[in-house]
């Protein structure tokens, strides 16, 4: 596939006019060599989004784009692919110059000749040819842009002289055999799961194609034009519609629509702070707690492997909100999502609670709501972390093994966390609190009371206000309150393992619910 | 076949804005020092405003109500009408 060698053309020397481009920008109407040049030259870079070497160019030349603008060189990434793909890939790459997409047949590209992306071209204010690269070849760039820098009269930045400093490119689509271009041009090359990736409709798994017909049914007569809010960080505008289409993606059913609708208004809520769990370099997922008669109905699974795989209402509603985030909001890993590491849980993460197997009063009961309503809780939340207990034969020392699993939650000596610390208690540990009588409350404030250190030993690495203003014997608790202990019961009937999920802290996030209609 | 797909991104094209011009010198200029409250942002705001002042630079402190969340409009009002300069301390 690479067959450009990284190579400097003057061929377009001589008092050559460049081509008219008829490319598509992000702004209305056609992009013109005479608005290119206006500020004295222009460069185009042509690219595709598959090809490696262009993906290197844009990297290295896109920093760039903005100094050069201001010395009166406009800069502008041609892409082969369509233009929401050329967005996000400029986007992802760091360039800061113009985005322009050449449509099939690529008539720029083959104006211009280029078998190879990249191809870097310097055009004057004259619209004349100056000078062409192609693949990537830093010393022959760094010469082209010393040329632009005399055209101009101003010293222009240049690539670093960093390995690889050439590097052949593709073959460009305006090059191959028209019906392969065809082909590669259709969707996907006629494959439709292929082509929702490179449109970018996806969390990295294969998803299904949101059909206006799949949309429709997901719907179910609802006006998909009402809008729920817009969604941070890029603020797209959650219509009903584009929620049914993400919830498709996700491969949701139908029947759980009214669920992901209800979780769509909870995220949305301004006091659970998406935006903030959205662009964060924390690892925080946004949990889903679903409770009330919704769960039997729709197959949701609060049994055996409750936070695991296995069950298409659990993995697919939880995957439909992240997948609203994502594209909807724009929060892609790598682009506005900065999560340094994130974990699965990001994909999607929904949990049942088992209302019918717990000793105590379920979530939503707790919230407000009425044991007979179904409500989706929406907590931002870290990974799980499993809690292996076979041995406790009390409630204080079950209690006590579970609360100090939490003591790395967040940061080993982040005490106190003022966000909310999710337990997944497993249904034989719950029994053991059943049998001796105990409530949620006083398991929560036992929890609360149980885990403290003093200030002294808590004084290493990351830590907090709290421990530092406390004398060194003060006794610091884990949680700022009882309040920041949530208790779920889920799991499978055999096997003493419970978990805890940490908090996305420091946020503002509060817990949200919304009723299923 | 585009046609029979529902998109999830919000396609609507926003226009870019421009970055304002970069000043050439600051001496005599008004500059707001903004704190979005992350860790350690106000020490390096401690510094700028000594640079600053040294510098002849008018200054003022303004804060975030929490560094996760967009600044209020309120806010954002109040930076833009009164400051020719704007720093924005991030943290950590």
């Amino acid at each position: 596939m690479a067959d450009g060698s990284g190579s400097r053309s003057d061929s377009g020397r001589g008092g050559s006019t460049a081509p008219e481009l008829g490319v598509r920008g992000t702004g209305p109407g056609h992009i013109t060599m005479g608005g290119l040049t206006a500020g004295g030259g222009a460069l185009l870079v042509f690219v595709s989004e598959h090809c490696p070497t262009s993906a290197l160019a844009l990297r290295r030349l896109g920093p760039l784009c903005r100094a050069w603008a201001q010395a009166g060189l406009t800069a502008v990434a041609i892409f082969e692919d369509p233009l929401d793909v050329a967005i996000r890939t400029a986007r992802r790459l760091g360039w800061s110059g113009q985005v322009a997409t050449d449509d099939p047949p690529y008539p720029a590209s083959r104006a211009y000749r280029v078998a190879t992306v990249p191809t870097s071209v310097l055009v004057g204010r004259d619209g004349v040819l100056a000078g062409t690269v192609a693949g990537w070849d830093q010393p022959a760039l760094a010469a082209l842009l010393g040329e632009a820098g005399q055209m101009l009269g101003a010293g222009l930045a240049v690539p670093p002289a960093t390995e690889p400093l050439r590097k052949p490119g593709c073959s460009a689509k305006a090059a191959i055999d028209p019906d392969l271009v065809a082909a590669m041009s259709g969707p996907g090359g006629g494959d439709e799961p292929e082509e929702m990736f490179e449109r970018g409709w996806t969390d990295g798994l294969p998803v299904i194609p949101p059909t206006a017909e799949r949309v429709e049914a997901m719907l179910d007569g609802r006006d998909g034009g009402e809008s729920l809010g817009l969604v941070p960080p890029a603020m797209g505008e959650a219509t009903l519609a584009r929620v049914a289409a993400c919830a498709v993606l996700a491969g949701c059913r139908p029947a759980y629509f009214p669920v992901v609708a209800a979780a769509a208004r909870a995220v949305l809520d301004p006091a659970f702070n998406l935006h903030g769990q959205a662009v964060t370099t924390q690892p925080a997922g946004q949990l889903v707690v679903v409770n009330g008669p919704v769960r039997e109905a729709i197959g949701l699974n609060s049994g055996m492997g409750a936070l695991g795989p296995g069950f298409r209402a659990n993995l697919t509603i939880g995957r439909a909100v992240r997948l609203l985030v994502a594209l909807t909001g724009g929060a892609m890993p790598g682009a506005m999502d900065r999560a340094t590491l994130g974990h699965m849980g990001k994909l999607g993460f929904c949990v049942a609670e088992d209302e019918e197997g717990s000793p105590w009063e379920p979530l939503h009961v707790e919230r407000g709501f009425d044991a007979g309503q179904s409500v989706v809780t929406v907590i931002g939340s870290d990974a799980p972390l499993s809690i292996s207990d076979h041995r406790s034969r009390t409630p204080d020392d079950l209690a006590y093994v579970l609360a100090w699993a939490a003591a790395s939650a967040w940061s080993t000596n982040w005490w106190p966390l003022a966000e909310p610390s999710v337990f997944v208690i497993c249904p034989e540990h719950a029994q053991m609190f059943r049998d001796a009588g105990w409530t949620k409350q006083r398991l929560r404030q036992f929890m609360f009371e149980a885990v403290r250190k003093p200030a002294g030993l808590l004084r290493r690495g990351e830590t907090t206000p709290v421990v530092h203003a406390a004398a060194p014997g003060a006794l610091v608790p884990k949680w700022a309150s009882p309040e920041a202990i949530v208790l779920l019961v889920a799991g499978g009937e055999a096997g003493r393992y419970s978990a805890v999920l940490g908090p996305c802290t420091g946020m503002g996030s509060q817990i949200v619910s919304r009723e299923v209609t | 076949m585009a046609a029979d797909y529902v998109s999830p991104f919000d396609e609507r094209v926003r226009a870019v804005e421009p970055l304002a011009p970069r000043p050439v010198s600051v001496p005599g200029r008004h500059a707001v020092l903004l704190d979005i409250r992350k860790n350690r942002g106000a020490e390096f705001l401690d510094r700028m405003e000594t640079l600053f002042q040294a510098a002849g630079v008018n200054t003022a402190r303004v804060t975030k109500e929490i560094f996760s969340k967009p600044a209020a409009l309120g806010l954002i009002d109040e930076i833009a009408s009164g400051a020719g300069l704007v720093v924005e301390a991030l943290a950590d």
